[in-house]
């Protein structure tokens, strides 16, 4: 173990444009996308045939054939086939999660390098069958005899022919994570012109960013798609205006489709690696890792909303770091809804929420809208589960390398199961 | 992997003007003057069963092979289609796609070209003993391709005679793919008959090396492929059209074989690169097969039965220069 840590720094990034449910990636399994993805990264930074330290990904919907999926991805890939990789899984949380460990087996000197990421589908969802039949199978299939293995199918019933898709809800309260953030939204009084605003905002810095080049370096086309397939750069707070409700009930009601995430397909991967290793293979350092922090909250009881543990994370991070919200240059705060990024800044801003439940002297801060998302987020690129950490990772470390040195960024990721994970980058 | 320029046939299959000339083509027109243009796929169905139904006013191998090149212009590879074919033949959905699925995309082309009326064989009774393909270059699922199809080289076989078709596939005026596909005819060979020569077999066989896999082949593989490959050719099918045809069960597409191979050394195929295949014994199904690797040559494959003692399919992949 060396005696002091070395530094994790985030060499590079690689994703493929996300693409709607249903569509350009209807085809693709999350073990194709993955591939596709870590290819093209390894592509771009030359690493065929090397071996890297690990490779850390995740998908959230994941078939049980892909109990290996991230080994299988790599054993696909050109890299060698000695690079050792596993899966990890943290809801939403899964992309900045594989960030964070391989950066601390960076830190701590036991891989020089490593790439982390995630992957999800929507169209291709795994399907379960239902509990009668998986039980009748199973029965059949420890059956000895051939007439043991028809009396255990006979069990079978028509109505247990329905198959069980997996629905985006908490197991713990039957809501689903719209119906959540419904009441948060409704608790912290959220506007809905606000929220439209934040959503058309997203789509232009997102098209802005694509028209400049932006993700040149940091995506690789896909199946046709060579711009994230929900983008719309003509949308407007007068169209987003025009549509209703989906989630909440009445009067109050002021999530629509336009304000909240979209399900999607992609996946994104990142490369970090030692300043040394980095060096060694003459790749750039776009960023430093600097810290990161996970929080919980316990949404079950009704205590905290499902989608606000990043609102307690966060002053973890910056007190343990002695930083306050101005000395972040960029911040990225995954729209998961609208409405969860506004009502985390909101938390921030209000002197109950800061003394009552973060114990602070008074409010965190305001978060300066002008270094909010400045390249769009969630709601404009689509959210891919646990790909969403290696895009964020990747726009982020690539903003404060054009910031320059010190500039300082901060990612907010929420999480179903009521978690959060948070880090803090700084520009190389 | 070993380069093979050494081998006799290689320079006949790397140049269509010396194969003619090397396989002493009865039919002496010039080539690339006839071309009959497509507009659309065409159907295999109607097509085969035109041949069926035309099959008996067959010359045979005292025929000449029809001079024309059948060529398609504006395709555009289905993604789904595709995914299903990578799900049929154990491979991953990606951006650049198979060779084995350039093939299936020109197959509607050969059988159009083999069932007719001025094809000199029936297309019933065609044996498919050897492949041969080249990847200039990787190609991608969104690239619009030209596909075209020709048959050349009527050659004589211990057994009878062989003829190739010849498929290409080309983006803009870019030669993307070419593949070579050799059938048997069984019965009389053709007249002038040069030494006989198959295309594809390795020039010696080669010392067989690792166990790469283990497949398990269902009894319905040739239904599965049939579908997304569209060679509905009944052998393949079910045991009882097979048996029509004199095997015992229904036998695996030689190019699921073929594309089941390729798939399994993907990651460490070459970026351009020819590959030959020579189908032996076939595979009856269901079944058991390995995929074995040469001792010295891991460009080297063969797909053989559990002991190793039925050879399927023996191939083998050179990186191109």
């Amino acid at each position: 173990m060396p005696d002091q840590l070395t530094d994790a720094v985030i060499v590079g990034g690689n994703r493929i444009p996300f693409g709607k449910a249903g569509g350009a990636y209807a085809a693709a399994s999350n073990q194709a996308m993955l591939t596709a993805t870590l290819d093209g990264l390894v592509a771009r930074f030359g690493l065929a045939g090397e071996r890297l330290g690990e490779v850390a990904a995740g998908a959230v919907l994941k078939h049980a054939r892909d109990f290996n999926l991230t080994r299988e991805a790599v054993l696909g890939s050109a890299l060698a086939a000695t690079t050792p990789a596993y899966d990890l899984q943290q809801a939403c949380g899964t992309g900045l999660e594989t960030v964070l460990q391989v950066a601390n087996k960076i830190r701590l000197g036991q891989v020089d390098s490593g790439v982390a990421g995630g992957v999800d589908s929507a169209s291709d969802a795994p399907i379960a069958v239902g509990e009668g039949l998986r039980k009748a199978l199973l029965g059949a299939s420890r059956a000895r005899t051939p007439m043991a293995r028809a009396k255990a199918l006979a069990a079978v019933r028509p109505g247990d022919l329905a198959p069980e898709t997996p629905r985006n809800a908490e197991p713990r309260t039957g809501l689903s994570m719209g119906e959540h953030q419904a009441l948060t939204a409704r608790e912290w009084g959220i506007t809905r012109e606000a929220q439209d605003e934040l959503a058309a905002a997203s789509h232009h810095r997102l098209a802005a960013a694509w028209d400049s080049g932006f993700f040149d370096d940091l995506a690789t086309g896909f199946l046709r798609l060579t711009r994230d397939e929900g983008l719309r750069p003509d949308t407007s707070v007068d169209k987003l205006a025009a549509l209703s409700p989906v989630f909440g009930k009445g009067e109050g009601a002021t999530m629509t489709a336009g304000n909240s995430t979209p399900l999607s397909d992609g996946a994104a991967l990142l490369l970090l690696g030692s300043p040394q290793w980095a060096a060694e293979h003459r790749l750039p350092a776009l960023a430093r890792f600097v810290d990161a922090e996970v929080a919980a909250v316990d949404y079950v009881s009704g205590d905290e909303g499902l989608l606000m543990a990043p609102a307690y994370a966060v002053p973890r991070l910056l007190a343990r770091q002695g930083l306050t919200l101005d000395d972040i240059d960029r911040f990225e705060i995954h729209e998961a809804f609208a409405s969860t990024v506004l009502a985390t800044m909101a938390a921030w801003e209000s002197e109950e929420f800061c003394t009552g439940r973060l114990g602070l002297d008074g409010p965190l801060g305001t978060v300066d809208r002008t270094r909010l998302n400045v390249h769009g987020s969630s709601l404009a690129a689509g959210h891919p589960f646990a790909a969403t950490g290696g895009r964020i990772v990747a726009t982020l470390a690539k903003t404060l390398h054009d910031l320059g040195p010190g500039s300082r960024g901060l990612i907010s990721i929420c999480a179903a199961g009521g978690q959060g994970v948070v880090a803090i980058l700084e520009g190389c | 992997m070993q380069g093979e320029s050494d081998r006799p046939t290689d320079a006949a299959a790397a140049s269509p003007t010396a194969a003619a000339t090397a396989a002493a083509v009865p039919d002496e027109t010039p080539r690339d003057v006839d071309v009959e243009l497509l507009d659309r796929a065409p159907r295999v169905a109607a097509a085969f069963a035109t041949g069926v139904a035309t099959g008996w006013r067959r010359p045979g191998a005292r025929g000449t092979l029809p001079a024309r090149r059948l060529v398609l212009p504006g395709v555009h590879q289905d993604v789904s289609r595709l995914a299903e074919f990578c799900s049929v033949t154990g491979g991953l959905l990606g951006d650049t796609v198979p060779a084995t699925w350039l093939h299936v995309l020109t197959f509607p082309l050969q059988v159009r070209l083999m069932a007719a009326q001025d094809f000199p064989f029936p297309m019933l009774g065609m044996v498919h003993v050897g492949n041969r393909m080249t990847v200039h270059r990787p190609v991608r699922v969104h690239e619009e391709l030209t596909l075209s199809v020709r048959a050349e080289r009527l050659a004589p076989h211990r057994k009878g005679s062989t003829v190739d078709v010849v498929g290409e596939v080309r983006v803009a005026d870019d030669l993307v793919w070419e593949g070579r596909s050799t059938y048997l005819v069984r019965g009389d060979t053709p007249p002038g008959a040069p030494a006989p020569v198959e295309e594809g077999a390795p020039a010696t066989e080669p010392e067989p090396g690792r166990q790469l896999a283990l497949w398990r082949l269902p009894a319905d593989l040739g239904r599965s492929y049939a579908r997304v490959a569209g060679d509905a050719n009944p052998i393949h099918l079910s045991a009882l059209s097979a048996k029509a045809f004199g095997f015992p069960r229904a036998i695996a597409h030689g190019m699921w074989t073929h594309a089941r191979v390729l798939a399994a050394v993907q990651p460490r195929l070459p970026r351009r690169y020819t590959v030959s295949a020579a189908f032996a014994k076939p595979i009856l199904l269901p079944s058991t097969v390995v995929l074995l690797t040469g001792a010295q040559d891991l460009g080297d494959l063969t797909v053989t039965d559990r002991k190793g003692s039925r050879t399927h399919v023996s191939m083998q992949v050179s990186p191109l220069g």
